[in-house]
């Protein structure tokens, strides 16, 4: 009985934890597919601004003079409307990630009460393949575990097929 | 999977090769046993994340893309029925898709069924701001489904299936994993239906023998 109560007790409290942390200051950006938990600024609303190392951590860009980098990718930010980006409060400098995405023309659909942000394909990245209708490649696991990627089986034809159990 | 087993079985040693790629949110638990019946000598994936759908802007399945030697695509996106087993319902003979690839396994590039560039380029448009949003919702579904949080998803899936009305995926695999009568209203025989004998995934035209 004891037991039991303590397991309901650490229950209950872990469930406020939980909606404490959804309500303040945490969100969970998937970006590239890949979910990373990131603290949002508190004043965060209709954006979500991040902090400069969960920038680099959930996305691999980073700001420089030039832009919003990532290898040989850059996207400037327009001079005059660099506050809507970037924003300083005391020590921490926050950057805001649903403006960026506006910027690049990204998709972004939320979720406000699991504090969760999916962000989409970049203009940049649709159609990527259309100039040189080369197949997008892939890498996924047979049912061993065992990953393939399309581009080894170059050199032969592929009859590339989905199909689904529902 | 069972009629691509045998078809790929009779084509073995050309130069051939089946990718076979299951869009399943649940992963191996709901894929792995049909693969597993079916003993594929061909390549068979599990994509959890509809990643091959919306790289190829897939709208249902099966779908099929041929890919030439240099990893060209010579034909994009198609309807790729292996057998006649549910012809009542879609009207589609599987017969002369696959003496197409047959002919296509033989004579490569100089296949007639082969397109050209520019033919391929017509059919392949970059996605429409509507279908990377819709992408985007079905990924955030997907996310809070895979984490426990089913109920919260079904707003999600709506809203890619509002944004792109003719993905079957995005609704097939919506209604698969909850209950589709209570939480969308709706059902698979109930949406064929409505379409009134309309052939709800019409094949490309094949070039007929000149």
């Amino acid at each position: 009985m004891l037991k039991a109560m303590v397991c309901v007790a650490i229950a209950t409290l872990l469930a406020a934890a939980t909606s404490y942390a959804a309500d303040r200051g945490r969100a969970a950006v998937i970006y590239d597919g890949v979910s990373t938990e990131v603290t949002a600024s508190p004043e965060s609303s209709k954006d979500l601004w991040i902090t400069m190392k969960d920038l680099k951590r959930a996305t691999r860009f980073v700001v420089k003079p030039q832009g919003v980098c990532r290898d040989e990718l850059c996207f400037p930010l327009p001079a005059k409307r660099k506050a809507e980006f970037i924003s300083k409060r005391g020590a921490v400098t926050w950057f805001n990630l649903t403006a960026f995405a506006a910027l690049v023309k990204q998709p972004v659909a939320r979720d406000e009460k699991n504090g969760v942000w999916n962000f989409g394909k970049r203009e940049d990245e649709r159609g990527a393949n259309l100039a040189s209708l080369e197949a997008p490649n892939f890498t996924l696991p047979d049912i061993d575990g065992k990953m393939h990627s399309l581009a080894e089986y170059r050199g032969k034809k592929v009859l590339l097929i989905t199909w689904a159990s529902w | 999977m069972p009629g691509w087993q045998k078809f790929y079985h009779d084509l073995n040693g050309r130069n051939f090769e089946i990718i076979s790629v299951a869009q399943d949110t649940g992963g191996a638990k709901d894929a792995a046993p049909w693969i597993t019946a079916a003993r594929p000598e061909y390549i068979a994936l599990i994509d959890d994340k509809h990643l091959v759908t919306q790289l190829y802007g897939m709208v249902n399945v099966p779908t099929a893309v041929w890919i030439n030697e240099k990893g060209i695509i010579v034909r994009p996106n198609e309807v790729a029925y292996v057998d006649n087993r549910y012809k009542a319902m879609h009207g589609v003979d599987a017969g002369p898709y696959l003496d197409a690839i047959r002919d296509w396994v033989t004579y490569g590039d100089r296949s007639r069924f082969v397109m050209g560039e520019q033919e391929v380029k017509e059919l392949l448009k970059p996605p429409s701001p509507e279908r990377a949003m819709a992408d985007a919702e079905f990924g955030l579904a997907e996310y809070l489904h895979r984490n426990g949080k089913g109920e919260d998803a079904i707003a999600h899936f709506k809203e890619a299936q509002r944004l792109d009305p003719d993905n079957w995926n995005y609704k097939r695999q919506a209604w698969a994993l909850s209950d589709a009568e209570k939480n969308y209203g709706t059902s698979f025989m109930k949406e064929v239906q409505k379409l009134n004998g309309k052939p709800y995934y019409a094949p490309r035209k094949l070039p007929q023998k000149q």
